[in-house]
């Protein structure tokens, strides 16, 4: 009886210990308002009753996160003495994500100020998600994301791993992950994971964010306030090809615009064959060679391609992704076509 | 924000030095090396045949303008080490006049490329090609395939090209080329030089015509039976192909043989058709 006496309060001893050295792991002690800029979103989040992602960590090691960073760059590191080989023979992480915000204002999804800002700092413009701020994201190939990839989306769309061993094995055409590998993105990610000073906030939202943490006070309104500063899904809807006779052809396109697209679109891959066989330059034989095909629903198709992509096949497992209408509108899409029907001299 | 200030820095020097890309289809012009390598990390497989003479007397209607014989096949694999290096290995039939059975191992490496702007004007690559052949040697002591030695195998070709895309149609090359054998016959030299021209005009993007010329420099009373190469080609690119048809009085793949070794003559019908088929994949 003693026994279990003693036993039951050791438990009650470790139990509360544990709980209390994790609140104190968690709590976010803060002084003034300066301090608040390097705090994680994720922890502050969390203070204010948000649970924590399932993909969370308390702190990354700046060795691997390097690692990370040369997988996203290079598709491969080494790590000890372990020889790292390429993850996809076709295509590197930053062929198709950004790894820096996209819009001026985190929350800002509309494709042409994407555009905008992605051209204003010579960045390409993708048909993925930028990698900025994935950390504070909780769903992944979201929406029509299924109608390409079917049941391999199940397992993906809640986990940041499994979406990462998605695009590494299905998306990029190449192999899983191993486990240091999975690890050294996952540190890259949590590097760079959204802080607060990323999130343009007010001064006055500042102080309700410091009150709230320092006294616990209005939690639920600072929470609101920070939710409401960043990306926490990016939508994906899948358009199709548009029917040959609804296609503008470029007729009231914007050709300044469309040169944009092309240029910090077409060209960030098709630019020298990069990651294709298709050289395309801002030549008259490139634009005659994409006008011709404008009609149809081949894969030379460019409403075809943009919209749905091309697929891998054995021996050319290069192929294009496609872009959602939130990552290129139907207009961006007529204003590369203008461009395109103007560089064929049409 | 250090990242954004580093892709400005590249995006900045990308402008300044942009690369012109495509001066040819492929890593040959018809016979010659153009300028252009593989990427780092492709591999290319070749199957080219070069038929016996459309006219003349080997040609006509008996030979299906050539098409019962081969004169030269080649099987080759070619392997990008970097972006401007690549090797390669190919075997030949050889035209047995007077080789055959011949090993081909080259290495090119382009060490300027054509810019955009022009700090660049033209690109320039430097090919280097050892063969040997081990058909038996010849009990005619006369014969140049008559080896004594195993050095009398072996040839070498030299070629550098210097190219230039003048418009987005347009492309030239000339290529100064020298050919090496160890043995050869008492009227020919051992040390051949040669320059080559070519240009390419293309149709459209995924089609084109070629024209190469190479003319060989040697002292007139020497060398009477050999001919110089001209060949005239149409290429067709698709996703990873490359398909070229071409007309040639050269019978032989490389440079030992189309430069130094061809007694083919346009004006007697000894042209031939060709093609060749490359498939580039990524490893």
């Amino acid at each position: 009886m003693k026994k279990s006496f003693l036993l039951l309060l050791l438990v009650s001893v470790i139990v509360s210990l544990g709980f209390m050295l994790n609140q104190k792991r968690i709590k976010v002690l803060v002084e003034s308002v300066h301090e608040l800029d390097s705090l994680s979103v994720v922890s502050v989040e969390h203070q204010f009753g948000e649970p924590l992602p399932n993909h969370y960590m308390g702190k990354y090691d700046a060795d691997l996160a390097e690692i990370g960073a040369q997988l996203i760059h290079e598709g491969k590191a080494s790590y000890g003495d372990k020889n790292g080989k390429l993850i996809s023979s076709y295509f590197k992480c930053t062929d198709c994500h950004n790894l820096v915000k996209e819009t001026a204002k985190l929350t800002n999804l509309d494709p042409q100020d994407r555009l905008d800002y992605l051209v204003e700092n010579g960045l390409p413009f993708t048909a993925g998600s930028t990698f900025f701020g994935i950390y504070n994201r909780s769903t992944y190939y979201n929406d029509d994301y299924y109608k390409k990839y079917g049941s391999l989306v199940n397992a993906a769309k809640d986990t940041l791993a499994n979406a990462i061993q998605l695009c590494a094995e299905y998306c990029a055409s190449g192999r899983k992950l191993v486990d240091w590998e999975l690890n050294a993105i996952l540190h890259y990610f949590k590097k760079h994971e959204l802080r607060l000073r990323d999130l343009n906030l007010s001064d006055n939202q500042k102080e309700i964010i410091l009150k709230a943490l320092q006294e616990d006070k209005n939690q639920a309104e600072a929470l609101e306030i920070i939710k409401g500063k960043y990306v926490h899904r990016y939508g994906a809807t899948f358009t199709g090809a548009k029917i040959e006779k609804e296609r503008g052809y470029g007729e009231n396109g914007d050709i300044k615009n469309g040169e944009k697209i092309y240029k910090a679109a077409c060209m960030y891959c098709h630019e020298n064959a990069r990651v294709t066989y298709l050289d395309l330059n801002d030549d008259v034989l490139s634009g005659k060679f994409l006008w011709k095909h404008r009609k149809g629903y081949d894969d030379l198709s460019i409403y075809q391609v943009v919209r749905w992509g091309t697929y891998p096949i054995a021996g050319r497992k290069q192929y294009m992704p496609l872009f959602p209408k939130e990552k290129m509108s139907d207009k961006q899409l007529e204003d590369l076509m203008a461009y395109i029907k103007k560089l064929a001299k049409k | 924000m250090i990242v954004v200030l580093q892709s400005f820095g590249l995006i900045a020097q990308e402008k300044e030095k942009k690369e012109v890309s495509e001066t040819f289809a492929a890593v040959r012009i018809i016979n010659g090396h153009s300028t252009e390598t593989l990427k780092k990390r492709q591999f290319r497989y070749i199957i080219a045949h070069r038929f016996g003479d459309a006219l003349g007397d080997l040609g006509g209607i008996q030979t299906a303008f050539g098409f019962d014989n081969a004169a030269d096949i080649r099987f080759g694999f070619d392997f990008g080490i970097t972006d401007n290096l690549m090797i390669g290995f190919s075997r030949l039939k050889g035209t047995g006049d007077p080789y055959r059975s011949l090993l081909e191992g080259s290495v090119k490496y382009r060490f300027l490329t054509q810019t955009e702007n022009n700090s660049m004007p033209v690109s320039v690559s430097y090919a280097g090609s050892m063969y040997a052949t081990y058909m038996p040697s010849s009990e005619s002591i006369s014969s140049v395939t008559n080896f004594e030695r195993f050095s009398h195998r072996l040839m070498y070709g030299s070629q550098l090209t210097i190219a230039r895309k003048l418009h987005p149609r347009l492309s030239v090359a000339l290529m100064p080329t020298y050919v090496h054998r160890n043995k050869v016959e008492a009227t020919d030299v051992n040390g051949l030089f040669s320059i080559g021209g070519a240009a390419r005009i293309r149709v459209s993007k995924r089609i084109g015509l070629i024209a190469e010329y190479f003319y060989n420099i040697h002292d007139s009373s020497i060398r009477e039976d050999y001919k110089n190469s001209l060949g005239l080609a149409m290429e067709w690119l698709t996703n990873g192909h490359t398909f070229t048809i071409n007309l040639t009085n050269a019978r032989g793949f490389g440079e030992l043989q189309y430069v130094a070794l061809t007694t083919s003559d346009w004006l007697e019908g000894q042209f031939r058709l060709g093609f060749s088929i490359t498939r580039t994949f990524s490893y």
